[in-house]
């Protein structure tokens, strides 16, 4: 248990599926050897496959508080890393731009393909990252216990000088954001962007958002937009609750106008995508997030001031992000994560 | 509870009956390779393997698949060679572009080729000193005690030396030491140039199958057997 916990909410409604910060962060962190395939950030259409694909049913988390067994992605799961042969159509001519092998899988191989419901295309983005969870599968199965989580931002790392490459992490990880690099024999994974967080400075994800949708901050400062969406309005939920990780990355779930507009029935008795599908992905509290929130439209359609969704807006930095030093932490006191 | 049981099973297999490995003797390097004449000195014993229990919840029951392993030893001259010799039916040894640490711009980056394949690889294990009080490391890894010292070749990634004083302690130690694997007719063998053994050391062997997804405690081990 750490004594700080960075945390991440990001407001799905407000997601581009731009991938600029799935830029931000394959150039500041994944442009080396062996890194081709890695997106430690990505952003996926849901419903969809996800990256890697099926990520979501291949296992992994706790099932009374033991590991769940879970396959291990394969490359291709992953989507392949297109060359294509720009010399020949550049110079040569005549020819079609193509990739140099047969396309299979992509990371984003099924952008915006979404699902029906009722004949109607339904489909929101997911932006995904490390969880840097509470209780991380990935730590309690490390055999070397090359994993280990900060105690004074809770952020977890995989130490590389112990990391033997036997990647029980990536297997017992739920959302499948470890990686492997052969290359190295190393795990690697997302590091929330430690060195600019222990400066103050907000993980490159956010800080290239042009949806302004990430919030970043500590959990337990009870003035952080993440402690205020997460703790006291609760209108930010983790994924997959019941793997038993308790992540600390959190979504405001979409919650799109009625499906027929406005003829006086709510989102949960007209939704435009199908309830069972946000279930899957928040688990039940789900539904009293989408009330929550759909009270807070009300309340600001009639005329009144809704906290929540003015906080929501994000209209800056420094809303959204309260990131202090961290040789100022210890200034941060007060409530512990609920 | 099931680590105690682990450890207790361990200890029973290695207070059985006197296993003994008796070594030739050469006067030269060549020994390092596999079909060097100096192995006929040399007499093959067969140890046999056994699957490790699982030690983790997330693993899948391996059969054993490589039941024994065909060890040779020689001692020459301020060395002791190890000739090892197992049926193994694929070949997981694998070519590696080495990554760079510094690359230039209009370079591509080296991709990684897979993510879920695993190395053939085999380990000797040796009390790093000789055992006085006569108790034989555990074969988890020894003890704080009765620390460890494990000659480990990845047949992917090459020898490297490792430590450990009991399970989830082992570190490498930056060293190397001469080491040849070659993979013909269904057929690893390995080869290993290691510091002196004393007479009477003991020592045991690993085998690594990667198409089992064999690595870290996920393996076929042997019990102790003591040179002479």
């Amino acid at each position: 248990m750490s004594i700080h916990q960075i945390s991440m909410v990001l407001d799905l409604n407000k997601c581009l599926g731009c991938q600029t910060c799935t830029m931000a962060c394959k150039k500041l962190w994944t442009d080396g050897d062996g890194m081709d395939y890695m997106y430690w950030n990505n952003v996926e259409t849901r419903p969809g496959q996800g990256y890697p694909r099926n990520w979501d049913k291949m296992g992994g988390g706790f099932e009374d508080g033991r590991l769940r067994p879970s396959e291990l992605p394969t490359k291709l799961d992953y989507g392949q890393a297109f060359e294509y042969n720009y010399e020949d159509r550049l110079y040569k001519g005549g020819l079609q731009a193509q990739p140099h092998e047969e396309t299979q899988n992509g990371p984003n191989w099924d952008e915006d393909v979404g699902a029906l419901m009722l004949g109607e295309n339904y489909y929101f983005y997911l932006p995904r990252l490390c969880n840097h969870c509470t209780n991380p599968a990935c730590l309690a199965a490390c055999p070397r216990s090359a994993i280990y989580k900060r105690e004074e931002d809770g952020i977890v790392l995989i130490d590389q000088e112990r990391c033997e490459g036997y990647r029980y992490c990536m297997r017992a990880c739920p959302y499948k954001k470890i990686y492997f690099n052969e290359l190295l024999g190393k795990a690697q994974k997302c590091i929330f962007c430690y060195p600019r967080i222990e400066k103050g400075e907000v993980n490159a994800c956010a800080r290239q958002c042009p949806g302004r949708l990430r919030f970043v901050g500590y959990l337990d400062d009870p003035a952080s937009a993440v402690h205020k969406l997460v703790n006291v309005y609760k209108v930010a939920l983790g994924l997959f609750p019941e793997k038993g990780t308790e992540p600390n990355v959190f979504y405001v779930p979409p919650f799109n106008p009625p499906r027929r507009g406005n003829y006086g029935k709510s989102i949960l008795e007209d939704p435009r995508m199908p309830m069972d599908y946000l279930l899957y992905l928040f688990g039940e509290d789900v539904i009293d997030v989408i009330r929550r929130l759909e009270a807070e439209l009300l309340k600001a359609q009639s005329g009144g001031t809704s906290e929540v969704l003015q906080l929501l807006i994000g209209r800056d930095a420094s809303v959204r992000y309260q990131i202090p030093k961290h040789e100022d932490l210890i200034q941060i006191q007060g409530m512990k994560k609920s | 509870m099931k680590t105690a049981a682990v450890l207790v099973f361990c200890a029973a297999l290695s207070s059985a009956g006197e296993r003994i490995l008796t070594a030739g003797r050469t006067s030269s390097a060549g020994a390092l390779e596999p079909n060097s004449a100096d192995w006929k000195s040399a007499p093959a014993v067969s140890f046999a393997l056994q699957r490790t229990p699982l030690l983790y919840a997330t693993d899948a029951p391996a059969a054993l698949e490589i039941d024994s392993v065909q060890v040779q030893l020689l001692r020459g001259e301020g060395a002791s060679f190890l000739r090892l010799e197992w049926t193994d039916k694929t070949q997981e040894s694998f070519s590696l572009q080495p990554a760079r640490s510094k690359r230039q711009p209009e370079q591509l980056v080296e991709q990684t080729p897979a993510t879920n394949r695993f190395s053939d690889a085999v380990a000797v294990m040796v009390p790093k000193s000789p055992p006085a009080d006569g108790v034989f490391p555990s074969l988890q890894m020894g003890d704080e005690s009765h620390p460890v010292v494990l000659y480990y070749v990845d047949t992917t990634r090459g020898a490297a030396v490792m430590e450990a004083s009991g399970r989830s302690t082992t570190k490498r130690t930056g060293q190397s030491f001469p080491a040849k694997s070659v993979y013909r007719n269904g057929r690893w063998t390995v080869t290993l140039q290691i510091p002196s053994l004393p007479s009477g050391m003991p020592l045991a062997v690993a085998v690594w199958n990667g198409t089992q997804q064999d690595r870290d405690g996920r393996k076929g081990f042997s019990v102790w057997y003591r040179t002479n």
